[in-house]
Order: structure tokens, then C-alpha cells, then sequence
């Protein structure tokens, strides 16, 4: 079946889906129900974007959904502005209620972030019961209009089913569009592992905002959709903190990250009173019991539920079989192993002891009155390998972590390539050259092993929100450029052929290489590697060594914190030591191996390097 | 007086120990060696009670203790000081030391006392900050308080998991006279260490464990002649050697 | 603008930071021992005064002996809520946990509907309903009973925290749970004790709260939200922190209420909490925690 097909199969389906459904079920009551739940599935699928998809907890989705419908509801009752322009203005007032949310929320996550987002929430909601000169407070607004298409008024719940199902489709589209694309992309690494990922050069906090907004415009025309279908009616009780819990919870039934989930569990969960209204008042605690047992037995949802049978696996690979992806990675797979063996190399490449990359001048890190590093001096030659050694707490990571971004310094300068990076974002040193792994692994874990290193790839490409969702040529050839870069260094590691599995399910020493890989992908000129030999094996630790040359043979400098000392004695062109945040010598490694400071301080006359 | 046999252990889809059998005699230092991730401390968690083993038996004073509870394996007087000494940090010195004695039931706040003098006569620096936090202390400081803590214990054997990790070498060597100290005066010790070397020299038996497995099981100091040991834990790789002076040499050509 | 207004409305204030804080101190030890943040916190101070007032109206059974049922009651509820809640989701990650404890919250407040019904209900006082002069400042002898049982709980805990072996084994057990099973403390009963522990503040909470307000379903909600805004801005996880906090919170909302906006009065706790979040996250006690890379 080729591609063509499988295009044209979904467009197909659901234009007869849309057309038909109308005509099937005549009830009114019932079409206004299907309305309402594709109202909610819409704020389930901004939910899903900003949780599912970037991480974020927000429990203020009903409020966001309450601005896009007061909105829309002030403009056309008040000020007489055709419906479609509602819209547009539900969607963006929504949007930017949800940067404002996102700004100061920034440095928040987990519980702390629930919390914010509740109070915000609630904020809201006491906004719209009380400015009555704007909202009419809890009376409510009344005698919302319907769209119009032309001369044709949609008012009854069957021809607004059309507008409803059209927004749904187009909204889930893109959200699935979005997924995988590079702002998507973007949003998972952030949610897998947020300091992994400003560390891989995506800006957390542009993203974050770009989240909230999304989801928070999604809410928006979702409100639109409620206040001008249905009862015409809206008033402050229904946007409460209690309605942001149950789109929390349709989006978690449906499956948290699914785009088709967040559909599921909203149109599930709208329909479901219906079926059980003869519980009456018991329902809402059949509801809540229901919820919990959801949450202990069935923790991602029906996706995931779904997901994991073996019948949709084979629809899954069916179904991306011909994709462009695929047959590049394929392809890819298919080469022969080009650029020589492991064991081989070319040392000219690997100038060594080149002009200076790197320049520290007094760099210092205070915590409080814990001087962790206390006026260091270092440099780096291009081409170099440089080993960062000394005791635990000499401030070895410390260092590193001001290198990278992750630290701001006390003190004191760092300079790449001449630019000055002290202070600086992660990201923004990361797309200046500078790329790093951890000492305790930061993968992104639930992601695949080839979209670990794409995202690697993300400050060195362009692709925005609309070049992503609408595919433009621009972006479809960056995004082959992007993979074909990211197979090559797969391939330079060694995890050639393990492009779809997923990063979580690699042996240690594997994910250790996933990690070069990605770090590599960045292009970086500098290399940080924070004791990346830990818990390797010998041979592990051998083909490290191979692979740390054959990194400097294509012209990246490496400087390594380590506490293997084999290692560092044999793959070091200088060392550089620290004790209590000073450092203590400088050197070849024979130099090092003799320095008295040194074995006093660290190396010890018992532990012997031979 | 403990007795490990064949024991295999998962976490999750890993399998961490692949059949380790060991043993330690009253009165002995056994220490328990290898590389990072070779398994050291999965064992010793075992032994503890912390992860339940999937295979194998472990014995103890005769009894058997397999997939015994913790807190029941420490009532029986197996003590461990784990790796990473987690101290409790908001609680001073002495309620440290205290808590090491929850164990031992039935027993006199008079025993009590003489132990937590006891703990003071060997670490004087302890008696002195004894009103200080958990998370106001050095490192060599916390290492020493981890230890009195399971001396507290009292208990028949008592294991001590990388008691040398990150601290200064001189530091450690204290640490390593204190161990010596403590096993002269009557406590069975399984020490599990990276710092092979150091551990040997105190130690009457070895056994070395590579990716879940025994590879080597010795007196210490046949262990500190062996070849193998030189080569992988006490010295160099020697291929990696090799490429380093492969690398020098040509770079001295460029 | 007079002082005597003002000292009122400090009284009210402090009293209402007493609740926050009670229910802020349940919610932070729950934490502090499980790391798990209870959504349903406000519930426990619902469930018991509803309880209370069936006993006191219904049974007409006298205060001090509802107290003590309350009491027991609540403790067992305690026991029965982490078995159910938090137990079976003790190793999952924190959302499906936090919806777990919003369902039980949801579950506690539409069963009190169902079995009390929707109007609310009076909690007979316990106390004389005329104010009493102190100094010439008119107060509410409820809120003098308020802020003295609290403190004399505080009293309590303190003693039970720092000076007995109990009290430190479960500091022991909510700092490290790994290092305390080593020790041989059985973390199991103290992770138990501690819900029923929160659960006994709540009860207190509740009585106490009780005969102020009335007794409704959405009551704990409103309490629960607030406590947890005390508690991050007195620094999440430090108990003196949580107390401070619901104080601190507590007056500020009696005062900004009456000089700013008494329509927003809910606001003000999450424009604290907002503010606090932004210029200090780490609240008034709390300790920077850097993540390690």
C-alpha cells in the first residue's frame, strides 16, 4: 500500500464520519451532548500539549476555556463582532492569559506548580464573578449569537455540529503534527528531563511559555465552541477549579500525551453521566471512585492501554512503514559500515595543543559560605584532551556545571572561542559550541534513541510552531538534514541499528554512548564529559577510549572530569587539579603522577597509578 | 557466621547478580571487591533485607534469612553502614548514634550508655559536636558518625559499604585504622570497597566481583600478588596504555 | 482606622492562621514522610466536623465526648485513607498520585452530601456566643480557644518531636526511609502513625473551625487550597514554616479583606503565594535545593 493511499485514507474516512453523523443521530439532546464533548476534547487536546506532550501540570485549563468563552461572549453580545472573529479572539486572549500564567511559573514544576496553577485558576474565576461591568458577574451571559456561514444562521446543534467537528479535526491535526516536529520534539525533552534538555540547547523557558500559550488558546476556542453552541448561555460556576479537574482527568483517562486519548477521555467522560444519570446523586462519588481506581490500575490510559496490544504495534509499523523517515532510516541501516573501523585512526586530524578554546580567569562559585570553587584559572587548546581531576568536593562538577550554564558564577570569567559565556542560558552556550553529558545519565528517557539525538540537533535548526504544523518544504528538508546528522552519529557511536528503541530500555553502557551521541550531534567545539566512564566494564572503558580519540580526530577539544585514573593518565594531554576549590597543579600526566601536592591531597601513596 | 549462596538478583529487566556466593567467618574482615556497577552493593543489599533475591539462599548463624524483612535482619544482628553514609540530616550527633541502637530490644538505657561511651572513646571528635546536625558535618566527620551509628547496634557483624568514597586519602586512612580497631575488639566485618589496595591491607579474605559474578575469591594477601588483581583493580589496562603512547608518539610527529 | 477595629480583625486573623496552620502542618508532614502532597487535606477537616455536629445535634451528645469520638474517629480514618490512597500508589509518580487524592477528596465531600445533605449545617459552639473584653477590644471567645488549643498542640508536637525516641524515629523514617528500614524502625507503622496524626490535626481543624463557619461540603476545599499556599509560603517541607505561614497568611487575609477588597478576600492567599513563588520559592524557611547535575 503506498503513501499516496494512506494519505488520502484518513481525510476520507472522516469527511464521511462528519457528513454522516448528523444524519444519524437526529436527536437533538444528543447532538448537543456530542458538541459539548468535543468542546471539552478540545481543552483536553491543550491540556495534552502542555502536560502530555511539555510536562507542565496545569490545573487552570477551565479557567483558560471560561476566557476564550467570556471572550468571545463580551465581543458579540456587547460590542456586536461576527461570531468567527470570536473565535480568533477567544483563541488569543486565552493564549496570552496563558504566558501570563506561564511567566511567573517558570522556575516551578511538580506540586508547586499545581498549586500556582490552581490559584490562578481560581483567580480567574473570581474575576469573572466580580467585575460585573464586564462579565454580569453570576447572572451570567445570555443570548449568545451563532455563527453565521453567508446568509445561513447555524443555529441547532446539528449544523453547529459541523463547526465543532471541523475545529476538532483541524486542532487535533495539528497537535499531531506538532508532535513530530521539532517544537514538539522540544516539548518532550523538556518534559523527559529539563535540565538535559536547556543542557541540549533547547531554550526551556521560550518552550514553556509557547506550551502554556498553546494550551491555554486550545482552552480558548474550546470555550468558544461552549458559549456558542448548546444552551447560548454562560455564567462563572462552570469554569471552577472542579471543571479543570475533570479535563485533567479526561486527559489522563484518554492517555496522557495522546492527541486521539484526549478526544477519547472527553467524549467518554461527557457521555458517561448521561449513561449513569440513574445513579443521581451517588454519581459524582461512583465518579471520584472511579478516578482513583483509574489512576491505580490504568496509570496511562486508554492510549496506553490501547498502545501496548500487539495488534496496534503492527498498525503502528504498518502504518509508518513508507514514511520519509523511515526509508531514510532504512536507508541509512542498509550502508555499509563507512569511516573506517573503530580501532583506526588518523592523529594529524587530531592537532593537539592548538590556540587556546577555552579561558577561565578566576572563576568562583559561593553557596552561602561554602566556597565550592574559590578563584580558579584554566585554559584549553583546541585539540586537546583535558582531564579535570581531584577529590570529591574539590569542585570539579561545580566547575563544569558554570561551564555549561547550569551554575551562574560568583565570580570571574569564561570565555569560548573568545566569546564570553559566564552566566549565560545553557542553550545559548550549548548553540555557541559548547555540549555536555552527565555523571548521572540524562537521557530522555521514554523517547526513542534516534529522537534523543535529533533534539541534539535543535540549535542548529529553525523550524517554528507554523513551519512545523503546516510542513512547509522549508521544514521538511531541514528535517531529513536534521536526521540524516543525527543517523551519522549513531552510527559514529556504535547504536546503529537501535535508531526506534526507546532510550530507557539500552544497557548502561549504551546509554552512555546515546548520550555522546546527542551531545555530539550539537556540533559542538568543546566537548564536557563528567565522569563518563562510570560504571563501565574494562572493555567498556577501552572502547570509550578509542571513541575519545576518534572525537578528537574530527576536531572537537575535550575536557573530562574523572575519577578513573587510568583513564585519565593515558588519555590526557593535560590535567588540571583541584582540591578544595583551588587548583593545586597543572600538567602532562607524568608531571601530575609526581606532583607531591597531588599524591598528598588526592592520589594517595596506597592507591598506585603503574 | 554468614553464608551467601548463588544468589541472583534483579532490578526490573537487569539482572545485577548472576549467582554470588560468599561467606564470612566470625571474627574475620572479608572484603568485597570490583569495578562501579560490578554488583558490590546490590549485595550488600541483599544481605540486608533491602532487595528480596530471586534465586539462592543466605544464611545466617545458622539461620536462614532469605527474603527476610529489613527491619527483621537488623534485629538479628546483621548492622550495615551503607554506601553514601546517609546520616539523618536534621537530627544531631547523638540522636544519630541513639537511633543505631533501635535494634536491640530489651536491653538497659545503662547499656545503652556504656555503648555510646564506647562509640566517643574510639571517635573523641563525635563526643565533642554531639549536639550538631547531620547536615552540618564534613565529610570524614559523617563517615565516622555512620560508623559509630552501627556500632550502636551492637551487633554480631556489621557491613560497610565504600566507607572510603570521597574522601581525602589521608581521611581514609583513619577510616581504615578505625575499621581495623573495631574488628580487633570483637566485630565481624564485610567491607565492600573500590580502593582494592586499602581494603586488602586490612583485610583477612577477598572476593572480587565482576558484572554480577564471583571472578575471584582469596586470602587478602594472595589477592594483593595475584596478576589479574594488579592488572584490572591495583594498576593500569594495559591496552589503554598502549594507545596512549601510541598517540604521543605520533603527536610528538605532527 | 481605629486600633481596636484593627486588634479585632488580628484576633480573627490569627485564629484563621491557626486553621491554615493546623491543616498546613497535616499536609507537610504527610509530605515530608511519603512526598506526597495531599489534594484531600482540606477534607480532613471537613469529614470531622461534620461528624461533630451529627454527634452534638443528633446525638446530643456533650462536647467533650464528641471530641474524643471525633477524635478516634478521625484516627482510624487516617488508617483506612493510606491504605486506599496512598498506598496503592506509593512507587508512582506524582500526577497520578495528586489525581488519586483529588478523587478522594471528591469521593469525601459528595458522600457528606449524600448522607448530611446539601444545606448547611450549625456547629453548636462550645463557647459563649458574646464577646469578650480584653483590654476593650471586643473578641470572639472562639477564636481565643482557637489560638490556644493550637498552640497547645504545637506544644505537644514539639515535646513529641524533640524528646522522644518515637518522635525521632519517624523524623528518621521522613528523612531517609532507606537508612531508617537499615536501622530496624518500621517504617511501615510510621508512615501509618503519621496519616493518623494529620488526621487528628484535621480533626482539630475542624472542631475548632466549626462553630465560626458553617458546616458545608465545599468547607475543607477553600481551608485545604490555603493551608497548602501557608505551607509553600512558610518553605515547603519545614514544619515551623507551614505554621508561620498559615498565621502570616491568615492575617493578611482578614486585613487586606476589609482595606482592599472583601469580594477578592479569596484572592489575596494565591497573590502571596504568587508573589512569594516569584521573588522567594523557597518560602520564608525553606532551604535553596539546588538539583544535582
Amino acid at each position: 500500500m503506498n503513501t499516496r493511499i494512506k494519505s488520502l485514507l484518513v481525510p476520507a474516512v472522516l469527511v464521511v464520519v462528519v457528513l454522516l453523523l448528523p444524519r444519524l443521530i437526529t436527536s437533538s439532546y444528543w447532538l448537543n451532548l456530542i458538541n459539548l464533548a468535543i468542546s471539552f476534547s478540545v481543552a483536553c487536546l491543550g491540556l495534552n500539549i502542555v502536560l502530555g506532550y511539555a510536562g507542565q501540570l496545569s490545573l487552570a485549563q477551565a479557567a483558560f476555556w471560561g476566557v476564550g468563552a467570556y471572550t468571545s461572549a463580551i465581543l458579540t453580545t456587547q460590542l456586536g463582532l461576527p461570531v468567527w472573529t470570536g473565535m480568533f479572539a477567544a483563541f488569543f486572549v486565552a493564549a496570552l492569559c496563558g504566558v501570563l500564567l506561564g511567566i511567573p511559573t517558570l522556575k516551578l514544576s511538580g506540586h508547586y506548580l499545581a498549586m500556582a496553577t490552581i490559584g490562578f485558576g481560581i483567580i480567574l474565576q473570581l474575576i469573572l464573578v466580580n467585575e460585573i461591568w464586564l462579565t454580569n458577574g453570576s447572572d451570567g451571559i445570555t443570548k449568545i449569537p451563532s455563527p453565521w456561514i453567508g446568509s445561513f444562521e447555524l443555529k441547532d446543534p446539528a449544523t453547529f455540529f459541523y463547526v465543532a467537528a471541523v475545529s476538532l479535526i483541524l486542532l487535533t491535526w495539528g497537535a499531531i503534527r506538532l508532535k513530530n516536529s521539532r517544537v514538539g520534539r522540544a516539548f518532550m525533552a523538556i518534559r523527559e528531563n529539563e535540565m538535559a534538555a536547556g543542557a541540549t540547547g533547547v531554550d526551556t523557558t521560550y518552550y514553556k511559555i509557547i506550551a502554556f500559550a498553546l494550551s491555554a488558546g486550545y482552552a480558548g476556542v474550546g470555550g468558544w465552541l461552549f458559549a456558542h453552541g448548546g444552551s447560548h448561555y454562560i455564567s462563572p460556576d462552570t469554569f471552577s477549579f472542579e471543571q479543570s479537574v475533570i479535563l485533567l482527568v479526561m486527559t489522563v483517562l484518554g492517555g496522557n500525551g495522546s492527541a486521539i486519548g484526549s478526544i477519547v477521555g472527553g467524549t467518554l467522560l461527557t457521555l458517561l453521566p448521561e449513561v449513569l444519570r440513574f445513579l443521581k446523586d451517588s454519581y459524582m462519588m461512583v465518579y471520584a471512585a472511579g478516578i482513583v481506581l483509574i489512576m491505580i490500575f490504568m496509570p496511562r490510559g486508554i492510549a496506553g492501554l490501547v498502545g501496548n496490544l500487539p495488534a496496534s504495534l503492527r498498525f503502528r509499523t504498518w502504518w509508518n512503514a513508507d514514511s520519509t523517515a523511515a526509508r531514510q532510516v532504512a536507508a541509512a541501516s542498509s550502508q555499509e559500515n563507512s569511516g573506517g573501523s573503530r580501532k583506526t585512526y588518523r592523529p594529524e586530524d587530531c592537532a593537539g595543543a592548538g590556540e587556546v578554546l577555552l579561558t577561565v580567569k578566576g572563576l568562583a562559585k559561593h553557596f552561602g559560605g561554602l566556597k565550592a570553587v574559590d578563584g580558579v584559572d584554566m585554559q584549553v587548546r583546541r585539540g586537546e584532551i583535558q582531564a579535570l581531576i581531584g577529590p570529591n568536593g574539590s569542585g570539579k562538577t561545580t566547575i563544569l556545571n558554570m561551564l555549561s550554564g547550569l551554575y551562574i558564577p560568583t565570580a570571574g570569567e569564561i570565555s569560548l572561542g573568545g566569546a564570553a559565556i559566564a552566566g549565560k542560558k545553557p542553550h545559548a552556550i550549548t548553540s555557541l559550541g559548547m555540549a555536555r553529558t552527565f555523571q548521572n545519565i540524562r537521557l530522555f528517557g521514554e523517547l526513542t534513541v534516534l529522537e534523543n539525538v535529533l533534539i541534539g540537533r535543535h540549535c542548529h535548526s529553525r523550524a517554528g510552531l507554523f513551519a512545523s504544523i503546516l510542513r512547509l518544504p522549508s521544514q521538511k528538508a531541514e528535517e531529513a538534514g536534521i536526521r540524516a546528522k543525527a543517523l551519522e552519529m549513531l552510527e559514529f557511536v556504535g547504536l546503529k541499528g537501535k535508531e526506534f528503541a526507546q532510550a530507557n530500555s539500552l544497557p548502561y553502557g549504551q546509554q552512555r554512548l546515546l548520550e555522546l551521541a546527542r551531545a555530539l550531534a550539537s556540533d559542538p567545539q568543546l566537548l564536557l564529559l563528567d565522569e563518563p566512564a562510570a560504571g563501565l566494564n574494562a572493555a567498556e572503558t577501552d572502547a570509550l577510549v578509542g571513541l575519545l580519540f576518534q572525537i578528537c580526530t574530527r576536531g572537537v577539544t575535550i575536557l573530562l572530569v574523572e575519577h578513573d585514573m587510568n583513564l585519565v593518565m593515558n588519555v590526557s594531554d593535560h590535567i588540571t587539579v583541584l582540591n578544595f576549590g583551588r587548583k593545586i597543579a597543572e600538567g602532562s600526566a607524568e608531571e601530575i603522577e609526581k606532583n607531591q601536592e597531588v599524591i598528598d591531597a588526592y592520589l594517595g601513596t596506597e592507591v598506585g597509578n603503574a | 557466621m554468614l553464608k551467601v549462596e548463588g544468589i541472583e538478583t534483579w532490578y526490573g529487566a537487569i539482572q545485577a547478580l548472576k549467582g554470588i556466593s560468599l561467606d564470612v567467618k566470625q571474627g574475620e574482615i572479608v572484603a568485597l571487591l570490583g569495578a562501579n556497577g560490578a554488583g558490590k552493593s546490590t549485595t550488600i543489599m541483599t544481605v540486608t533485607g533491602m532487595i528480596k533475591p530471586a534465586k539462592g539462599r543466605i544464611e545466617f548463624l545458622g539461620q536462614d534469612i532469605t527474603g527476610m524483612e529489613a527491619e527483621d535482619i537488623a534485629e538479628i544482628g546483621i548492622a550495615c553502614v551503607p554506601e553514601g553514609r546517609r546520616i539523618f540530616p536534621g537530627l544531631t550527633v547523638i540522636d544519630n548514634l541513639m537511633l543505631g541502637a533501635t535494634p536491640r530490644k530489651r536491653v538497659s538505657k545503662e547499656e545503652i550508655q556504656k555503648d555510646l561511651d564506647r562509640v566517643f572513646v574510639i571517635f573523641p571528635q563525635l563526643e565533642e559536636f554531639k549536639g550538631r546536625l547531620g547536615w552540618q558535618l564534613s565529610g570524614g566527620q559523617l563517615q565516622m558518625l555512620a560508623i559509630g551509628r552501627g556500632l550502636m547496634a551492637n551487633s554480631k557483624i556489621l557491613l560497610l559499604d565504600e566507607p572510603s568514597l570521597g574522601l581525602a586519602p589521608v581521611v581514609v586512612q583513619e577510616v581504615f585504622r578505625v575499621i581495623k580497631e573495631i574488628n580487633k575488639a570483637g566485630t565481624t566485618i564485610l567491607l565492600v570497597e573500590q580502593n582494592a589496595r586499602m581494603a586488602l591491607l586490612i583485610a583477612n579474605r577477598g572476593f572480587v566481583l565482576e558484572t554480577g559474578r564471583v571472578m575471584l575469591a582469596d586470602t587478602a594477601t594472595n589477592l594483593l600478588a595475584n596478576e589479574e588483581m594488579k592488572a584490572h583493580y591495583l594498576g593500569a589496562h594495559a591496552h589503554v596504555k598502549e594507545a596512549r603512547q601510541r598517540r604521543r608518539s605520533e603527536r610528538g610527529r605532527v | 482606622m481605629d486600633l481596636s477595629t484593627n486588634l479585632q480583625m488580628l484576633a480573627a486573623g490569627l485564629a484563621m492562621g491557626s486553621i491554615y496552620a493546623l491543616v498546613a502542618l497535616g499536609f507537610v508532614l504527610i509530605f515530608n514522610a511519603v512526598n506526597v502532597v495531599n489534594f484531600a487535606q482540606g477534607e480532613f477537616a471537613m469529614v470531622p466536623a461534620f461528624v461533630a455536629v451529627w454527634l452534638m445535634s443528633y446525638l446530643h451528645l456533650s462536647f467533650a465526648v464528641t471530641c474524643v469520638i471525633t477524635v478516634v474517629f478521625m484516627g482510624i480514618f487516617g488508617i483506612v485513607f493510606e491504605r486506599i490512597a496512598y498506598y496503592p500508589l506509593r512507587h508512582r509518580s506524582f500526577l497520578p498520585v495528586i489525581i488519586s487524592t483529588i478523587g478522594v477528596g471528591i469521593f469525601l465531600k459528595n458522600g457528606a452530601q449524600i448522607i448530611f445533605g446539601a444545606e448547611p449545617l450549625s456547629m453548636p459552639r462550645p463557647t459563649p456566643v458574646t464577646a469578650l473584653n480584653i483590654f476593650g477590644v471586643f473578641v470572639d471567645p472562639q477564636y481565643i480557644v482557637i489560638i490556644l488549643c493550637t498552640l497547645a498542640l504545637l506544644g505537644f508536637q514539639y515535646f513529641f518531636f524533640e524528646k522522644t525516641m518515637l518522635g525521632k524515629k519517624m523524623l528518621a523514617t521522613a528523612q531517609d526511609k532507606q537508612m531508617a528500614r537499615l536501622l530496624g524502625i518500621r517504617v511501615a507503622t510510621m508512615i501509618a502513625i503519621t496519616f493518623v496524626y494529620s488526621s487528628i490535626l484535621g480533626a482539630a481543624a475542624g472542631i475548632l473551625v466549626g462553630p465560626i463557619f458553617f458546616v458545608t461540603k465545599d468547607m475543607g476545599a477553600m481551608i485545604g487550597v490555603k493551608a497548602f499556599c501557608s505551607s509553600i509560603v512558610g518553605g515547603f517541607g519545614s514544619v515551623p514554616g507551614a505554621i508561620l505561614g498559615g498565621v502570616i497568611l491568615g492575617v493578611i487575609e482578614v486585613f487586606a479583606a476589609y482595606y482592599i477588597s472583601s469580594a477578592y478576600r479569596d484572592a489575596f492567599a494565591f497573590i502571596i503565594l504568587i508573589l512569594v513563588l516569584l521573588l522567594r520559592p523557597q518560602g520564608i524557611f525553606g532551604e535553596k535545593i539546588a538539583e544535582k547535575a
